[in-house]
């Protein structure tokens, strides 16, 4: 019986591989193949679209990239990137291993890897060529002189975090990693400061942070090493840059008159109609400082909003709310079960108290601002 | 014979549209046809020259819209967001995310190529498409090069450096093609850089000029970054553009003045590249607010005066109306919350209030650094006289101290709160006639409209919502499980109308069940 279901298994394997085997040519057009017809890939590879054009170049990379795009494209990727998290990336794969470890390694397979043994001669060769070969960069097919075109993949950790950090990372946290359109400074991040060697900053690059809208990514430890060696590399060569997206230090947000503050919190501001210095906010300022403290004065996020809900049986339904559109309303009642409704089955009203907060930004002038931060820092 | 050759043009006439009315020309995408495009075209990013994102298709209609169904679904199993405008040509769609070109059947969603672009250190931020010109594909890479591909396969034709991505350079632009000119621009708004808008030659992709943003003479600033498909008026010969912020961002100290031609819609001559005219939504802007928003063309009357006018609701939180003969001011208004403004001065610019640039204790800034509206593209629907955009009311802190320094960002900035609203604006007084509200944090969802009287966009959930022009009411809607973060685009092939939104990482074509039309 075992052997039976792991003849079933071989078999459902390989034919997957087979159906997934569909013709990848590299950084050139492909044709995906719309039906399983594709897995005739041995011949419809089109023969002179693995590279593009190139002027006065010579043709000797090609036979060991038509090899990779035949044999390995497919789970390793058109660009030898990998395909996270199931596929590793070959890219500098000659770091890692020796001509005749490789050479096992694609004549044997290992783990859901199918080996190729008829893989031989020149095309192995060229195929090993090709694996050593730093990832074909742009400026190299447009301008076969530019010689730092090698260097992009092929330097050290901090080299290829950068590359990985310029792609994923450098939009929100700038290319310096000080900060950008909407990521904070990582140079002056806590986190940073007390990561080793990825141990936190991994954490978060895998996880995601979507509380802050930051997205999880797919790395593997070895990208995460060089990620963290880029962000450490720049947060030594901080201290000494003089520009780039700073953070903001407490000691910036200490302008204000907490005296005012807390006049403006009682009178003007409304604050005293739903909050109090020793009921709810007795202590805030323990709990969160600097400008953590002031966002969340002016506008905590994730702030909850009860919903009551009726039902045409008249029945009411009162919880947090869960979601809410045009078209659907949904809670989730004190045993902690969502439920939700169409919008025009159900009356529904929404008591959302952290609206109050909204009402407010244009009454605002900056010295008031100022002020109830310095009477909310007076709140330990 | 003068009846004779009467009924002879009107002979030809009557050939000529039913045979556009029930099969597909060959298209052969030329200035011609870019002038005119036919309705089972959007042959450009906009569709048309004008940026009005208004189709004359009217298949699809209130009555029958909350009939819509999927006609196919692609896939582009990449991680990437879809933020392209499709480009729809011969019955075939092109369209992008970074380092990617699909090209897929138009009726059935089917790929016909896929071209990669080489690993690269560009920013991958976005890619808002491609440009189609006589059987070749033109498309920017992330680290500043531009493509050409043959249509037909998605073959490498040339691949041409525009600008170094070592120094900082990098670009997500949609090219836009004015006669024999493929006009681009470049990113690096965060390195201190000079940038510039090249027309290149569609043959070889040698440069025919370059129009520097901030001119040599005047370059206290660096930036001005575009990255943003422009607009054409023929009659006029001039491309409209929208350029992008002054750097360093949110310092204004080391380039006093207006950063000419920073934040600024630039009236150029195609052919030359020169300066016609400039208007500047945001002079010395230290907020981060890139005025490439679409400069919407439209000809009609205002105030009682027929016009060639230009609206831009721009993300600094106003819409303008202009006169595009000239440059002139015709309406300055807000379309939300601004406060950065002392006044609107008599060329209908805001001028920047100096207490409200950033402050090393920080100051409360609404719009924030999103926008009050962004690369979403708007709508101009001729009948209602009606401008729709997806704007987004919201509030921020903005930080600057000396410390900060001067290169690049040279500060910070942190979103508060915002909401999402599509909003509907008279062009004649700037007062906005409906809203429909979107959700929290805002929708990235662009707009289109028809001649049926439907405006279509997508919410901060991830509906896609047909609303009914004349006052905004939902008519249909189907959620799409992700973020949408491009511009619908409608056709019609074999007398079905598409209507073409993305998702995330994939495409939908929706049309009516025969039953229905």
């Amino acid at each position: 019986m075992q052997r039976f279901r792991d003849a079933m298994l071989l078999a459902v394997g390989v034919g997957f591989f087979i159906f997934q085997a569909r013709p990848t040519p590299i950084y050139a057009a492909s044709n995906r193949v719309a039906s399983i017809a594709g897995a005739e890939f041995q011949v419809d590879l089109p023969p002179s679209s693995a590279t593009p054009e190139k002027p006065g170049a010579g043709t000797s990379a090609k036979p060991g990239a038509e090899a990779y795009a035949h044999h390995c494209a497919i789970c390793h990727g058109d660009q030898r990137q990998g395909l996270l998290p199931s596929f590793p990336p070959l890219l500098g794969i000659k770091h890692q291993m020796t001509d005749p470890q490789i050479i096992a390694f694609v004549h044997n397979g290992k783990g859901r890897m199918p080996g190729f043994p008829n893989l031989q001669g020149d095309e192995m060769t060229a195929l090993l060529r090709y694996l050593g070969s730093p990832a074909l960069s742009v400026t190299e097919t447009a301008s076969a002189e530019n010689s730092n075109a090698a260097a992009i993949h092929s330097s050290g950790l901090v080299d290829a975090g950068k590359s990985l950090f310029q792609q994923n990372c450098a939009f929100c946290h700038g290319r310096d990693a000080m900060g950008g359109e909407t990521g904070p400074d990582l140079t002056r991040s806590k986190l940073v400061l007390s990561d080793v060697a990825g141990d936190k900053i991994g954490e978060v690059v895998r996880d995601g942070r979507p509380e802050k809208k930051m997205p999880s990514f797919n790395f593997s430890p070895q990208e995460v090493l060089s990620l963290a060696a880029f962000v450490h590399d720049q947060e030594a060569k901080a201290s000494s840059k003089k520009g780039g997206r700073r953070g903001v230090d407490v000691a910036d947000l200490q302008t204000g008159n907490a005296e005012l503050g807390k006049q403006y919190f009682n009178g003007a501001g409304t604050c005293a109609k739903c909050h109090s210095a020793t009921g709810d906010l007795a202590g805030i300022a323990s709990r969160y400082q600097g400008l953590q403290l002031e966002e969340r004065m002016l506008y905590p996020r994730g702030a909850t909003s009860r919903v009551t809900v009726t039902l045409p049986s008249g029945e009411k339904v009162v919880g947090t709310l869960a979601y809410l559109d045009e078209f659907v309303v949904g809670l989730r009642d004190s045993s902690g079960t969502y439920r939700s409704w169409p919008v025009g089955h159900v009356k529904y009203l929404v008591d959302s108290p952290v609206e109050a907060h909204v009402a407010l930004f244009p009454k605002y002038t900056d010295a008031d601002v100022h002020n109830l931060m310095a009477y909310m820092q007076t709140l330990r | 014979m003068k009846f004779l050759k009467k009924a002879f043009v009107v002979m030809a006439s009557v050939l000529v549209l039913g045979a556009s009315s029930y099969s597909l020309r060959a298209q052969s995408v030329d200035s011609a046809m870019l002038l005119h495009p036919p309705a089972d075209s959007w042959p450009s990013y906009h569709g048309d020259y004008t940026g009005k994102r208004h189709s004359k298709l009217t298949q699809i209609t209130p009555q029958n819209v909350n009939h819509l169904t999927l006609g196919w679904a692609f896939q582009t199993e990449r991680n990437a967001t879809i933020k392209s405008s499709p480009i729809l040509v011969d019955g075939i769609l092109y369209f992008t995310v970074p380092d990617n070109v699909w090209a897929v059947d138009a009726r059935s969603g089917q790929q016909i190529w896929h071209y990669t672009y080489p690993p690269n250190k560009g920013d991958h931020i976005g890619q808002r498409g491609v440009a189609v010109y006589k059987g070749w594909v033109y498309f920017a890479s992330p680290d500043a090069h531009l493509v050409c591909l043959n249509a037909k396969d998605g073959k490498v034709r040339w691949i041409i450096e525009v600008a170094d991505v070592n120094k900082g350079y990098w670009s997500t632009e949609a090219p836009l093609i004015v006669g024999n000119h493929v006009i681009i621009g470049i990113g690096g708004d965060m390195d201190n850089l000079a940038t510039f808008i090249r027309a290149v030659d569609p043959d070889t992709g040698k440069t025919q000029w370059n129009f520097d943003v901030t001119p040599p003479a005047l370059t206290a600033s660096t930036g001005g970054t575009t990255w943003m498909a422009g607009t054409y008026d023929p009659e006029l010969n001039l491309i409209y553009w929208g350029t992008g912020n002054p750097t360093p961002v949110l310092t204004g100290s080391t380039r006093p003045g207006d950063d000419l031609y920073t934040c600024s819609i630039v009236a150029l001559n195609p052919d030359t590249g020169k300066l016609v005219w400039a208007f500047q939504p945001s002079p010395h802007d230290t907020h981060d607010w890139d005025a490439v928003e679409i400069p919407v063309l439209v000809d009609g009357m205002f105030h009682g005066k027929q016009r060639k006018m230009l609206m831009q609701s721009s993300r600094n939180g106003y819409f303008f109306v202009l006169d595009r003969t000239n440059g002139k001011s015709l309406l300055t208004v807000p379309f939300g919350p601004v406060n950065w403004a002392s006044k609107i001065d008599e060329k209908g610019q805001p001028v920047p209030n100096p207490v409200k640039e950033p402050s090393p204790d920080g100051v409360l800034i609404a719009p924030d650094e999103g926008g009050m509206t962004n690369f979403r593209s708007p709508s101009f629907d001729p009948h209602t006289g009606l401008f729709i955009v997806d704007a987004h009311p919201s509030w921020s802190l903005y930080f600057a101290k000396p410390a900060d320094g001067t290169f690049g960002w040279a500060g910070a900035d942190y979103g508060l709160w915002g909401k999402g609203v599509i909003e509907a604006i008279d062009y004649q007084t700037g007062k906005i006639r409906w809203t429909h509200e979107l959700g929290p944090n805002g929708s990235g969802a662009g707009v289109l409209t028809t001649d049926s009287g439907l405006t279509f966009t997508g919410d901060a959930h991830g509906n896609f919502l047909a609303l009914d022009t004349a006052n905004g009411k939902t008519l249909w809607h189907a959620g799409s499980g992700a973020g949408i973060a491009s511009s619908p685009i409608t056709y019609k092939l074999d007398g079905e109308q598409y209507v073409l939104t993305s998702s995330g990482s994939v495409l939908f074509a929706w049309k009516l069940p025969s039953a229905s039309r």
